[in-house]
């Protein structure tokens, strides 16, 4: 159970209480496996929202309860169990080490703690993606689309209960991102999990049990 | 940890403080190891050549004393009670036994024609434990054939090397002396009775003829033309006959024993003077080069701040980071402390061997003290890295994005 309690960015709180949002400032909870999609403009805090609920920024009112823990109070280890085996997270800019390459981005997240998935699944994953090509390259001289393909096998390689997504395929095709969200759907559903996604429009690519304005 | 996790880590987290800085700090903490060891491992040594079987003097343990003899107390040389008692009560005092000597006159003769002698002697008396030569035969009752006695060496030394030579006199071994009985005569108020007497041993440790004290009670009772005084000698057993306390007690109260007995004091200060200007020196360096490691892993950890961001972004533990940076940085302290100790282990070896040539036996490996101070060392040095790593790796800057 993920609750958000009248939750609102402090540097964006004058702007934000001027306009209406199913999300700042309001009660929310969401339910495990519930798939949700947060639509917004551009710079209305969509990526402070996914920042906020990935526990990276903690400059706002309100408290978010992940299994009734505010994860505001959790300390330093508790955070990263929580990032080791409940959320997982695509960032938009994608933070990934350059130096790294695609293969060992990807590694990482799968050894950080007991694997979730052997190592194969990043070879089935990449050749899903048409990226098995770049995997031994340094991730810092992939195009910015192959990296963002490199984030989505990244997250999937983890366990999680939450899968945290912002704007995941803004840099993707209409056929790499259908092939992304069927296996963002399959690897929810093998996990039972939930997914936020935010995105700027409206679109058909997962069966959201909710679409709320941000 | 994952060895996969390891070698990825490993990637993104280099030692790339410098490599000029890492052999400064390393070269300064393995001079200063080795320098603290080897202070620890000299103290040693000095202990295990006080107190092993194999350079235990019997004689050094041993100290007879008396007051210096000067013009001021000619004739006033008794040692009194409270003398006594303060010297009973020093730290280095393990036991003290009085040495009675004889209140009457006697002489000794011999009763062969082939070395004929005739000389006035006196006599000494001690407690049997502070006598350093075992033998039944050192007992004495007024029915007992002959008078036990026992010599100095050096009497026998002076006989065979000196007046042997200059008497045309046979020389003798100390087996055929034990074999010679000797005509003694004590003399009394009421007149002189003659016995006989036997040397049953020889002594390093007193320099005087000692007889059983039952023999001098019963001459000092029958024969003794003055009244009961107190003695002028004691005999105390120190463990330690080195100690510059000893020393410096006897100069203040103006005793003295044979020089030659506390000759280690001198030694000792000197090797005092050595450890503490090599543990001092030892212990300054191990400070500054703890700072230069510290400063060490602060820069490895500064210079890798954004990695380390994006690791904990990422989801990695307190611990797993923690771990992996003491991986990191704690085996070349653990290496230095190794070598240290085997650089120590190889003097101490070659000084073993050096050493036993002049008859003096260290040991051969190094002492329990020094690995135990080793694995303290390893212990601080590990617990430096554990302190320095806990307090960088989560700065202010680094905890949040």
């Amino acid at each position: 159970m993920l609750a958000l309690h009248q939750l609102i960015p402090i540097p964006l709180k004058n702007r934000l209480s001027k306009k209406e949002s199913a999300v700042w400032n309001k009660t929310i909870l969401f339910k495990k496996g519930e798939w949700i999609k947060i639509t917004a403009p551009s710079g209305t805090g969509k990526t402070t929202f996914t920042n906020i609920l990935y526990a990276l920024r903690t400059d706002y009112e309100g408290s978010i309860l992940l299994d009734e823990q505010n994860i505001k109070q959790l300390s330093s280890q508790a955070l990263s169990d929580i990032r080791q085996e409940k959320m997982s997270i695509i960032f938009q800019d994608l933070k990934l080490f350059p130096q790294l390459t695609a293969r060992e981005n990807i590694e990482l997240n799968r050894v950080l703690q007991k694997p979730y998935c052997d190592a194969k699944q990043i070879e089935n994953m990449a050749s899903d993606l048409g990226i098995s090509g770049i995997l031994d390259q340094a991730a810092g001289t992939c195009s910015y689309g192959e990296q963002q393909r490199i984030c989505i096998i990244r997250a999937l390689v983890q366990p999680f209960e939450w899968l945290i997504m912002d704007e995941p395929f803004s840099h993707l095709d209409q056929a790499n991102k259908k092939i992304a969200a069927n296996l963002i759907s399959a690897a929810c559903k093998a996990r039972n999990a939930g997914l936020m996604i935010t995105d700027l429009d409206d679109d058909n690519l997962f069966n959201y049990s909710r679409i709320l304005y941000l | 940890m994952d060895k996969s996790l390891h070698i990825i880590l490993q990637k993104l987290i280099r030692n790339s403080a410098g490599r000029t800085r890492f052999i400064l700090a390393t070269t300064g903490l393995s001079v200063a190891l080795f320098l603290l060891l080897m202070a620890v491992q000299i103290q040693a040594n000095f202990h295990a050549l006080l107190n092993s079987k194999n350079n235990q003097d019997s004689i050094a343990n041993f100290l007879v004393i008396n007051k210096v003899l000067t013009d001021a107390n000619i004739g006033k040389t008794t040692l009194d009670d409270s003398m006594v008692n303060t010297i009973r009560s020093q730290k280095f005092t393990e036991a003290v036994g009085m040495l009675t000597t004889s209140r009457f006159k006697a002489s000794i003769e011999s009763k062969s024609n082939r070395f004929p002698f005739y000389t006035d002697i006196a006599f000494e008396s001690a407690p049997s434990e502070f006598i350093d030569v075992a033998n039944k035969e050192w007992n004495w009752n007024e029915q007992s054939p002959y008078i036990p006695i026992i010599i100095p060496n050096m009497f026998l030394d002076f006989y065979n090397f000196q007046f042997a030579l200059s008497q045309d006199l046979p020389q003798l071994t100390p087996a055929i002396v034990k074999m010679i009985i000797f005509k003694i005569t004590v003399y009394g108020p009421k007149g002189a009775i003659a016995m006989d007497g036997k040397i049953v041993g020889f002594s390093d440790r007193i320099s005087s003829m000692l007889v059983p004290t039952e023999f001098m009670q019963w001459g000092n009772k029958h024969f003794a033309t003055d009244s009961i005084q107190n003695a002028s000698r004691l005999i105390i057993k120190t463990k330690d006959p080195g100690n510059p306390l000893l020393t410096n007690f006897l100069k203040e109260n103006n005793l003295t024993t044979d020089a030659d007995k506390t000759r280690f004091s001198k030694y000792r200060k000197v090797v005092d003077v050595v450890v503490a200007i090599s543990g001092i020196t030892g212990v300054l360096l191990l400070v500054f080069a703890l700072l230069i490691f510290t400063l060490f892993i602060q820069l490895t950890i500064t210079s890798c701040k954004e990695e380390i961001s994006l690791l904990i972004i990422l989801g990695i533990s307190p611990n797993q980071l923690s771990t992996f940076l003491m991986r990191q940085f704690f085996p070349s302290n653990y290496w230095i402390v190794s070598i240290a100790l085997l650089m120590v282990t190889i003097c101490q070896f070659f000084a073993h061997h050096v050493l036993a040539y002049q008859q003096i036996f260290l040991p051969k490996f190094i002492s329990a003290y020094t690995l135990g101070v080793a694995l303290f060392l390893i212990l601080l040095l590990w617990a430096v890295n554990k302190r320095t790593i806990k307090q960088f790796m989560y700065p202010d800057n680094l905890q949040q994005s």
